[in-house]
């Protein structure tokens, strides 16, 4: 599987100039401020009508979006939206710094110590994603 | 005394911290000569009062620094994006540090105007299928003819802690096929090496299908190739047969063995004849099949009830579910109620959760209340219940500038009444100069 997924990215990349699409990129910038969470269904019938973010699930789902249309969401969305939890290094836990949100589906809000002894048991995997490999430190001081 | 990763950590600190101020300074002198927008930022500082597990009290003070230059050439293709924090404690030591800092990001990107042409050099956040990676490095991608897509990085992984094992090399990418108004579909990989050793090797497949209005499915399957077996599946289906009503489901299994392969946090280390400290069990299977459904009956009110069924091979079986309220009312009045309860084979998974939360906006401020509570239904450390109120206050005070402060109270079975504090100043500016006016 490696060797293909090689071979094709090799051919593509060597292919590139000779077979673009031509199509027009999706643009830096929103054309029209948007403010809260948007419905994106409220003005797109295309494919991001999906991006609904008041939908309960879009926090579930907004990973697989951003690992597929990354430049869409960099539309509305700057780095600085993303790194607030998406961290590898960070001593302030979201729900700390967003107090004054309660709406935003935000990890770790109240008693964290607690619940992740039982949460990490349940689904250690969910802590893997944001801290088996960075952002760690904080883990460390008890998990030697 | 520090040993040579640190140092080394220290010095890719200050060397990118001062190639960014310089790209900075670039910046500002091009997009003036090009009569563009300049820069934006945002600047926020926060002070934080809490008590360690020593009864000390604790107060570090921090300063997080946002900076995008969009236009750095006449025609907005090139631009700069930097971002980091400091902190210092100006009481006890909060950590093993009494000063620390991160550059979180950090890089100049390309965006073409075809094609979704993409090239970003420095740090940042890559998110392409099996990738979700912080890299120094360069990234690309493209479209192709016929609906076909490709993108690539390669560069050094960005980790936190020293002798982490994290690796010196990461590279990978991801190939799609599309029909914009029905699918995408990808193919992925990642490698990373560490000390000249395959540390990582990830192949994956996602995909997007939305083929009719009311219908979108998402999900993705990962292969560790080192290991041998697959590591994830998780797939998630919604369905709107009204604008107000929506169906989810979602299922995910995961294996241990596989999926926690040289994770370098201990936590999440395996067991084995040669990590016999490992926590752990490789044959563990982690599988969750889950739904709900939300309904908003009026505009301003969203109803929704959602159920998950935790399945693992060796450790049991759980249940979550329970319902929430969210109510928008006129005046900038929002209030929400959660209630959910966890139901499994052991005496730590069986507990009842509480949630009600309230914000109202007066003039320039916004007052919020939180309080969650967590009733076990046997006793941790000899208490039944964990308490966490939050209260706090935010005041505009002009455009782009603004005060806000926090305070929480909470008990549980760890901290008995303990109170901790957050004051946070925010000042976001967007800096454009023209020929004329200002830049005089």
């Amino acid at each position: 599987m490696k060797r293909f997924l090689s071979t094709v990215l090799l051919s593509l990349i060597a292919i590139a100039p000779y077979a673009y699409s031509g199509t027009a990129s999706i643009v830096k910038k929103h054309p029209v401020e948007v403010t809260g969470m948007p419905n994106c269904a409220e003005c797109h019938t295309d494919k991001w009508q999906s991006f609904n973010h008041k939908a309960a699930n879009f926090y579930d789902k907004h990973r697989f979006y951003a690992q597929d249309q990354r430049l869409a969401c960099a539309a509305c969305h700057k780095d600085s939206f993303c790194s607030d939890c998406h961290a590898h290094k960070e001593e302030i836990k979201p729900s700390d710094k967003f107090a004054g949100s309660p709406q935003r589906n935000l990890p770790h809000r109240g008693d964290f110590l607690s619940q992740h002894m039982i949460d990490g048991q349940v689904n250690p995997a969910s802590c893997a994603k944001c801290h088996g490999r960075q952002n760690n430190e904080g883990c460390k001081t008890c998990h030697r | 005394m520090e040993n040579h990763d640190t140092r080394r950590s220290r010095l890719d600190f200050g060397m990118w911290f001062g190639v960014m101020v310089l790209f900075i300074f670039c910046a500002a002198d091009m997009a003036v000569a090009q009569d563009t927008s300049l820069l934006s930022g945002e600047s926020s500082t926060i002070f934080r009062t809490m008590q360690s597990t020593n009864n000390d009290t604790l107060a570090p003070a921090y300063e997080y620094l946002h900076f995008s230059a969009p236009n750095l050439d006449r025609n907005g293709r090139f631009s700069l994006d930097v971002g980091g924090w400091g902190r210092t404690d100006l009481g006890y030591r909060s950590t093993k540090d009494y000063h620390d800092g991160d550059l979180q990001y950090g890089y100049v990107s390309y965006r073409g105007p075809s094609n979704n042409l993409a090239a970003d050099l420095g740090r940042q956040f890559v998110t392409e299928g099996v990738a979700s990676e912080k890299l120094d490095g360069l990234y690309l991608r493209s479209d192709f003819k016929a609906g076909f897509g490709a993108a690539a990085f390669v560069g050094a992984p960005v980790v936190t802690e020293p002798n982490s094992g994290g690796g010196s090399l990461i590279y990978g990418g991801r190939l799609t096929n599309s029909m914009s108004k029905y699918y995408t579909i990808g193919i992925s990989a990642l490698k990373v090496n560490c000390d000249g050793v395959n540390s990582r090797e990830e192949e994956g497949v996602d995909i997007w299908f939305h083929p009719l209005t009311q219908i979108d499915i998402v999900g993705r399957s990962s292969y560790n190739s080192i290991t041998g077996g697959w590591m994830e599946h998780d797939y998630q289906l919604t369905y709107s047969p009204r604008n107000n009503l929506s169906i989810n489901a979602n299922t995910s299994d995961i294996k241990y063995r596989a999926y926690f392969f040289n994770m370098t946090t201990d936590v999440f280390s395996l067991y084995s004849a040669t990590n016999r400290t490992g926590l752990l069990d490789p044959n563990e299977r982690a599988q969750a099949t889950g739904a709900s459904v939300v309904y908003s009956p009026k505009k301003k009110l969203v109803l929704t009830a959602d159920y998950k069924n935790h399945h693992h091979a060796i450790a049991g079986d759980a249940n979550y579910f329970g319902g929430k309220a969210t109510v928008l009312l006129p005046e900038g009045f929002m209030t929400g109620l959660s209630i959910h309860r966890m139901d499994g084979s052991t005496d730590k998974l069986r507990y009842s959760e509480y949630r009600v939360f309230t914000s109202k906006k007066i003039k320039r401020f916004d007052f919020t209340g939180d309080y969650i509570e967590t009733s076990y239904d046997n006793q941790i450390n000899g208490v039944n219940n964990s308490h966490t109120l939050v209260g706090a206050v935010s005041y505009q005070i002009k455009s782009g500038l603004k005060f806000s402060a926090d305070i929480d109270y909470y008990r549980n079975p760890y901290y008995d009444n303990n109170v901790a504090g957050l004051f946070k100043i925010t000042y976001a500016f967007d800096a454009r100069r023209g020929t004329e006016g200002s830049a005089k």
